[in-house]
């Protein structure tokens, strides 16, 4: 009898104890689970951080690397093609007074040779430095992007704003959306074979948005990301992206070509003042 | 008859709501379709096969008839079935070889163990319980249970154990088959049909992890989604 008792209470605590231990094995993985989950976020945390301010660092580069070129472009080149084009008008009088038609021709040519050089180098170092976005907003950088674009190509360009008055945001955003508008439609240039492009840009209280539509040959989206086709272009504009939390997606309109929007979330205006046109500051840019 | 039903409810009440509430995940695994996920659909032919063994075993015991043959017969059954579930469960192939071949070997060992303890078939009231094969599988599904777990925890690939469905399988067997554990080969050894041993409320203990289990089941095939368990 008593040896029955002692197996019940045998029993009982050999059981009680299984179940303890099997109920804290449960309990010991999803602690530990959650615990590794948290780790494995934070490092993770710690590594998107660290890409973002290397391809921000390399941005920023980049931007101080254009100041500079178009710094020099317009400071040294420009200003020794001004000199050379009043030497040549100087020239150009004493030559007149001899009457030799074959120098005047010669003459005329250089002259209109170091005129062309000049506005070449006017050209390179808007394209380098968009002052017009930095002095008046997006829109009417767009606007100008536009105007030269049509200047040189058959191409018609259309490009519409949500409001008229479109509120000046932070120099990185501005500068983002131009650097992506710009990849966008020289893609379609060289890529789409389209005749029209659409550039739409709509704010509202928390995104800026961008899109550029064109009625070319277009793409297959899926196609490009799952056989990581994507070019720099594409990469670039998704780096640029990422450093302003922004997003892109690629759409196949069912009439054709392509459409790309970007987003990017509305950021505090900075207090820095935009950078003068000419001249340009020696110092490295922060944007 | 019902009354005969009755009565023995009202006599043993954990035993019988344990064969009862196997109708509870049985009815949220069609109601939730889990059975579209290969160890779902194991664990639902799974909870059928007990139902249909734990009904036959209430008809039986309520008319006096010995139903330890069932519940010999439906171990090895139980461990090929909760072990095809854990087949399709597991990432690494070497788990999933082991586990084949241990359902093979336990299939025959429990086959001798029936044919060992019981060489006459004719006399079911003289029917014992098989020996080691209830202790062995339930030390087998613990195993197989916390290598799963272990599997899990390297893989890292479930981030909240609370909404992923088999983790909350495997705790209600984990805790089941530990309840049997030590109490299994005691009552194997000693029971016999004419001659049950009394041990009080110990003998209801893996009764009432058996409905805490199949509680445990129920809360994981009520967080099943087809969709989202497809890409864990």
């Amino acid at each position: 009898m008593q040896n029955s008792e002692q197996m019940k209470w045998v029993l009982l605590i050999a059981s009680l104890a299984m179940i303890l231990m099997s109920f804290f094995v449960i309990l010991f993985i999803m602690y530990y689970q959650k615990r590794r989950f948290e780790e494995e976020k934070k490092l993770n945390d710690i590594e998107k951080n660290y890409n973002r301010l290397l391809l921000d660092t390399a941005l920023n580069s980049e931007e101080t690397e254009r100041r500079r070129i178009a710094q020099d472009l317009h400071d040294d080149i420009g200003t020794m093609l001004s000199l050379t084009k009043l030497s040549l008008n100087q020239l150009n009088k004493m030559i007149s007074k001899n009457g030799d038609e074959k120098e005047e021709s010669i003459m005329k040519k250089s002259q209109s040779l170091v005129e062309e050089t000049i506005l070449h180098v006017r050209r390179i170092t808007r394209d380098l430095v968009p002052t017009t976005l930095e002095r008046f907003g997006l829109l009417e950088a767009i606007e100008e992007f536009i105007d030269k674009l049509e200047e040189d190509n058959s191409l018609i360009i259309s490009f519409h704003a949500n409001t008229e008055e479109f509120p000046r945001q932070g120099q990185k955003l501005e500068l983002t959306l131009y650097r992506i508008m710009q990849e966008l439609v020289n893609n379609a240039i060289k890529h789409a074979s389209c005749s029209k492009i659409e550039i739409v840009l709509e704010t509202n209280d928390r995104f800026v948005s961008l899109r550029v539509t064109d009625n070319g040959v277009g793409f297959d989206p899926e196609k490009i990301k799952e056989n990581n086709l994507a070019g720099l272009g594409l990469l670039g504009i998704e780096s640029r992206l990422a450093i302003v939390n922004g997003t892109v997606q690629y759409e196949k309109p069912l009439k054709g070509g392509s459409s790309a929007l970007a987003q990017i979330p509305v950021m505090p205006l900075s207090e820095n003042k935009p950078e003068p046109l000419h001249p340009f500051r020696r110092e490295r840019v922060n944007i | 008859m019902i009354e005969i039903y009755i009565s023995f409810c009202q006599k043993h009440t954990f035993i019988c709501i344990a064969v009862f509430i196997t109708f509870i995940p049985l009815i949220v695994s069609l109601f939730k379709k889990t059975y579209r996920e290969a160890s779902f659909s194991s664990l639902l032919i799974y909870l059928i096969t007990k139902l249909v063994i734990d009904l036959t075993m209430f008809h039986f015991a309520s008319i006096k008839q010995s139903t330890v043959v069932y519940y010999n017969i439906s171990i090895p059954v139980y461990y090929a079935l909760i072990g095809s579930m854990f087949y399709h469960k597991f990432e690494t192939t070497r788990y999933k070889k082991w586990l084949i071949w241990s359902i093979g070997l336990f299939t025959l060992f429990s086959i001798w163990d029936m044919v060992y303890i019981n060489p006459e078939f004719s006399n079911l009231h003289e029917q014992q319980l098989v020996f080691y094969s209830g202790t062995v599988l339930s030390l087998l599904m613990i195993f197989w249970i916390l290598l799963y777990l272990y599997e899990i925890m390297l893989l890292l690939k479930i981030p909240n154990l609370l909404n992923f469905p088999f983790f909350w399988v495997c705790s209600g067997f984990l805790l089941y088959f530990s309840s049997l554990v030590c109490i299994a080969p005691v009552l194997h050894y000693a029971e016999k049909w004419n001659n049950p041993l009394d041990i009080g409320f110990v003998y209801y203990v893996p009764y009432i992890f058996e409905i805490v289990c199949a509680i445990f089941i129920s809360v994981g095939l009520w967080n099943f989604s087809f969709e989202s368990y497809a890409k864990q």
